[in-house]
């Protein structure tokens, strides 16, 4: 199932301890694409997230351009190109805004003063904070911080866990809007888990469905935004 | 008033080693949420590593700086190979693995070097005339030296800390692990540089308490408790903390040695216990300690 | 025959199994008091008064989550209240010559520590996990401080502790008469053991003994379900301490004397009776008397190793017999502590729980509701993890699942 797919995954199997949560998941991210990958609590997203990032054990295949790396560590995986938004923001809150952002470009040799400047430039709010503690920042403030601080490692593909998780709707719709345009104007690729289906099957190129560690459904955003038992489980609209 | 000035400085002499130990905790209890409980022993192994190495000739200060190379190198060791897999399964236990650390340190020192005290040379001047007057006292330079050993201790750390990139990388695994992985830090290298660079703490505080102590295999066992407190009472995650409340602890000893007639020096942990029930009453995570917010 | 088998609790085969652990514990004992030394018998006692005290501790720490390195301190308050009772250093207005016997001074220390750990419990309120083990470490060091004290020395005896008393075995145990008192208090530690720990397994069962556990787990849940913070920690500190209190006076009966300066009054003790807990395996019922055991054996082993008295020694394969290395035997048990912490995390008893349960499950009647019993129950010798989800408990420990886990429905987040 390679070629052309940026992301290749295959039989992804992971779990914690005598629990298996993941039960041999495939899918594709391609260049450029933003996927979504939707589930209900408990399906298995944050797993789904930690295991490709490396963080758990796991079988299967994982390769990412053409490279295998399904049993790399997570600090090799970052410097391939992956780089990923946690669930909850995960900003190191003791740290000031622009220690996050250094902490982010740590494994990229050289200067990140250009790269500093580029997402300043795309987060403004985040330059006029930049001596902040992390922590005193507002939850959107956070998101795009974690946001910049994963662009800090020149990934190619950007790994995003809930973005939407705790975030006012306004927000979360600029925080859609941000990710859209990295896609747009800065040619990354994404994978999203999300539960919050509306805006971001709106924004996805293709989805899968997750539901308790097995892929159910595919299709474009459009097309399972136009399904109905997608909007009956997810969307709570009922026909 | 020469009395006073000379019971300060040997209040913050002392406090200067509480702080320099209770740093060292402090630094391990960051990254790794633990209380290493043999950093005292460790440092007691440095320092008489120190004194094998200068009697067999070798300069006080070179001696001490390789000590302080085998304390990273055992404090590191511990890190990987008892702490790391204990955690893993189960971080109660922990604790007993270190308390095995402890007694084992502590009689490996017996086994090789000895059950008799014997002295170490400082290395700061301590000759008879080696003093200075300030205000009247007569204040040995040896003292004072063990305080600007700290102020220099102090300006390195906190240069390593917020200028170079290691400290960053340790501030940030100190703070989420999980989110250090992501960023692609090597949380385990880290842990490990992090309690090597503790054990390399003990043994200069070590070093710089044994001239005046006597080094004895029981050198460290007092001040290991005392740096405890003084962590806690400054608050076990805050570095800031750790040097304030070892030198509260330093400056009460002396000036109850002094001061307090009816108590004495045999009394100072019922004052102690009244101070940090006070302070932790007040501040339960200590003076600069951080609370930490429970999600439930 | 299926793996694992099912037992149901309070069925006959439940009965059985416990008939034949108890049984074997028995015999045991039997067979040391008839067949063993007097220093063998000797430490074997020492080991039995350390379960109690162990027993008291696991109650605070092993069930309510509340870490202390104070117990030394209740040890040792014990132990100088018998001492200072008997030797009628302390007024007291219900015995002639103001000299108590010695059997009961036993519950007043109880009831003494019991006063003095409530007080130590108020601090636990406010303080978690290493902030609280420090306070009581320090308090530990400060009680024996007060005891050394010279001004109070014709109380306490000060610098030179208090000696000359003892208890006696009265006449209806026929050991009287005897000039061996070893005997007589292996008896009668064995004794207040099996009363302390079967007082100790019924707390556990009541609604108190939930409430510690519901504590343990998780405070902010317990209070928010009605649990009585402030009384609970008050109660169980305080019960805990009369129970290390006890252990404290029959040692200080059982030497003769008491001095400030003996290692297990102060900090040594503390850290001795936690490693105890840990080592034999902390909320478990049979946790204390396990590794009350352990630490006194191996530690005597472990000296051993150090001497060689003869060439049959460990050591004397090495060396020749009569040569002794310094440390060698601390080098060997802390090392040995370390190998135990890490392959034995859970404690002797939870580990063997947990290969036991590869072979025999006691399941309640009411058949269980599948689900894990995860989420995070750390106790206090287990931080918090920085949040990430563990559905396996991580408790000091091991928690008894409830039945098997059910992996339809795991407890990790979305």
């Amino acid at each position: 199932m390679s070629g052309d797919a940026l992301l290749a995954v295959t039989g992804l199997t992971a779990g914690y301890g005598p629990v298996e949560v993941l039960h041999g998941l495939d899918f594709t991210v391609g260049e450029g694409e933003i996927v979504v990958i939707l589930g209900a609590n408990g399906a298995g997203k944050t797993t789904t997230m930690r295991a490709v990032s490396g963080m758990i054990p796991r079988q299967g295949t994982v390769e990412f351009g053409g490279v295998d790396i399904s049993g790399a560590k997570p600090d090799a995986i970052v410097r391939a190109g992956v780089s990923q938004v946690p669930q909850g923001r995960g900003t190191f809150t003791d740290l000031t805004v622009e220690d996050n952002l250094e902490c982010g470009g740590y494994t990229v040799k050289g200067s990140i003063a250009e790269d500093l400047e580029r997402w300043y430039g795309v987060f403004p709010r985040l330059a006029e904070r930049r001596d902040q503690k992390a922590g005193s920042l507002s939850g959107g403030e956070q998101q795009m911080l974690a946001v910049a601080r994963a662009m800090m490692s020149r990934p190619k593909l950007l790994l995003c866990d809930e973005p939407s998780l705790g975030l006012a709707p306004l927000i979360t719709k600029e925080l859609f809007k941000v990710l859209g345009n990295l896609r747009d104007e800065h040619g990354m690729s994404l994978l999203i888990v999300e539960q919050n289906a509306g805006m971001s099957l709106a924004l996805a190129d293709r989805a899968y469905v997750l539901e308790t560690g097995s892929i159910v459904a595919t299709g474009t955003g459009d097309e399972l935004l136009a399904d109905d038992t997608i909007k009956e489980a997810y969307l709570g609209v009922v026909n | 008033m020469s009395l006073f000035i000379e019971r300060l400085v040997n209040g913050l002499a002392d406090g200067s080693i509480y702080a320099l130990l209770a740093l060292a905790l402090v630094v391990v209890f960051r990254s790794t949420g633990q209380l290493n409980f043999a950093q005292g022993e460790i440092g007691t192994l440095g320092a008489f590593v120190v004194s094998t190495l200068t009697l067999s000739g070798l300069p006080v200060w070179l001696s001490i700086l390789l000590a302080m190379v085998v304390g990273f190198v055992i404090s590191a060791g511990v890190e990987r190979v008892v702490v790391r897999p204990i955690e893993h399964r189960n971080p109660g236990a922990v604790i007993v693995a270190l308390i095995g650390v402890f007694l084992a340190v502590n009689q490996l020192v017996a086994m090789f070097w000895g059950v008799d005290a014997r002295g170490l040379p400082n290395v700061f001047p301590d000759q008879a005339d080696d003093f200075v007057t300030i205000f009247g006292a007569p204040i040995r330079v040896a003292r004072l030296g063990v305080i600007g050993v700290l102020i220099v201790v102090l300006l390195l750390l906190w240069l390593m800390f917020n200028k170079t990139r290691i400290g960053l990388a340790m501030r940030a695994v100190a703070n989420n692990q999980e989110s250090s992985n992501l960023v692609g830090i090597r949380v385990g290298t880290i842990l490990v540089v992090g309690w090597g660079l503790a054990g390399a703490i003990g043994v200069l505080a070590a070093a710089l308490l044994a001239p005046s102590a006597g080094l004895t295999g029981t050198l460290m066992l007092g001040p290991f408790l005392l740096a405890s407190v003084a962590a806690v009472l400054g608050g076990l995650d805050s570095p800031v903390g750790a040097v304030v409340g070892g030198l509260i602890i330093g400056l009460t000893e002396a000036f109850m040695v002094g001061y307090v007639d009816f108590l004495g020096a045999d009394m100072l942990f019922p004052v102690m216990l009244v101070i940090l029930l006070v302070v932790l009453l007040l501040r339960p995570s200590g003076l600069f300690g951080s609370e930490r917010v429970e999600r439930v | 025959m299926n793996l694992p088998v099912r037992v149901v609790k309070g069925s006959w085969q439940n009965w059985l199994g416990r008939v034949v652990l108890f049984g074997g514990v028995g015999l045991f004992m039997f067979r040391a008091m008839n067949e063993w030394s007097r220093s063998g018998l000797g430490l074997l006692t020492d080991a039995l008064i350390i379960a109690i005290a162990v027993t008291g501790l696991n109650l605070i720490t092993g069930y309510t989550g509340q870490l202390s390195l104070g117990h030394a301190a209740f040890f040792a308050i014990g132990a100088f209240t018998s001492a200072m009772l008997v030797t009628g250093k302390v007024w007291s207005p219900f015995f002639t010559d103001n000299i108590w016997t010695p059997g009961w001074t036993m519950p007043v220390a109880a009831v003494v520590c019991f006063l003095v750990g409530m007080v130590v419990g108020i601090p636990a309120l406010r303080l978690k996990g290493i902030y609280l083990a420090l306070v009581t470490l320090v308090f530990t060091e400060a009680v024996r401080a007060l005891f050394k004290y010279g001004e109070f020395e014709g109380v306490t005896g000060g610098a030179t502790g208090i000696k000359g008393f003892g208890y006696l075995p009265p006449s209806w145990t026929g050991l009287d008469g005897r000039a061996d008192l070893v005997e007589w208090f292996f008896w009668l530690s064995l004794a207040i053991l099996v009363v302390v720990s079967i007082l100790s397994a019924g707390l556990l069962r009541s609604r108190i003994g939930r409430a510690m556990v519901a504590v343990r787990d998780n405070e902010t849940a317990a209070a928010v379900m009605g649990v009585n913070l402030f009384s609970i920690k008050t109660l169980v500190f305080g019960l805990s301490g009369a129970i290390a209190g006890v252990a404290g006076s029959l040692y200080a009966l059982k030497l003769t004397l008491v001095d400030a300066d003996i290692p297990i009054f102060g900090l040594f003790g503390s850290v001795t009776l936690l490693v105890a807990l840990v080592v034999g395996g902390a909320a478990q019922n049979w946790g204390p008397f396990v590794g009350a055991m352990f630490y006194v054996f191996v530690n005597d082993f472990a000296r051993g190793v150090g001497e060689a008295p003869s060439d049959a020694a460990i050591l004397g394969w090495f060396v020749d017999s009569g040569t002794k290395i310094n440390g060698l035997g601390g080098v060997t048990f802390g090392v040995l502590l370390i190998l135990f912490a890490r392959f034995v995390p859970f404690g002797a008893v939870g580990t063997m729980r947990m290969w036991r349960s590869k072979l025999v499950q006691v399941v309640p009647r009411v058949p269980a509701v599948a689900g894990v019993v995860a989420g995070r129950s750390s106790g206090p010798l287990g931080e918090e993890g920085s949040g990430s989800v563990d559905p396996t408990p991580s408790s000091i420990g091991a928690v008894e699942s409830p039945g098997p886990i059910d992996p339809d429905r795991p407890d990790s987040p979305s």
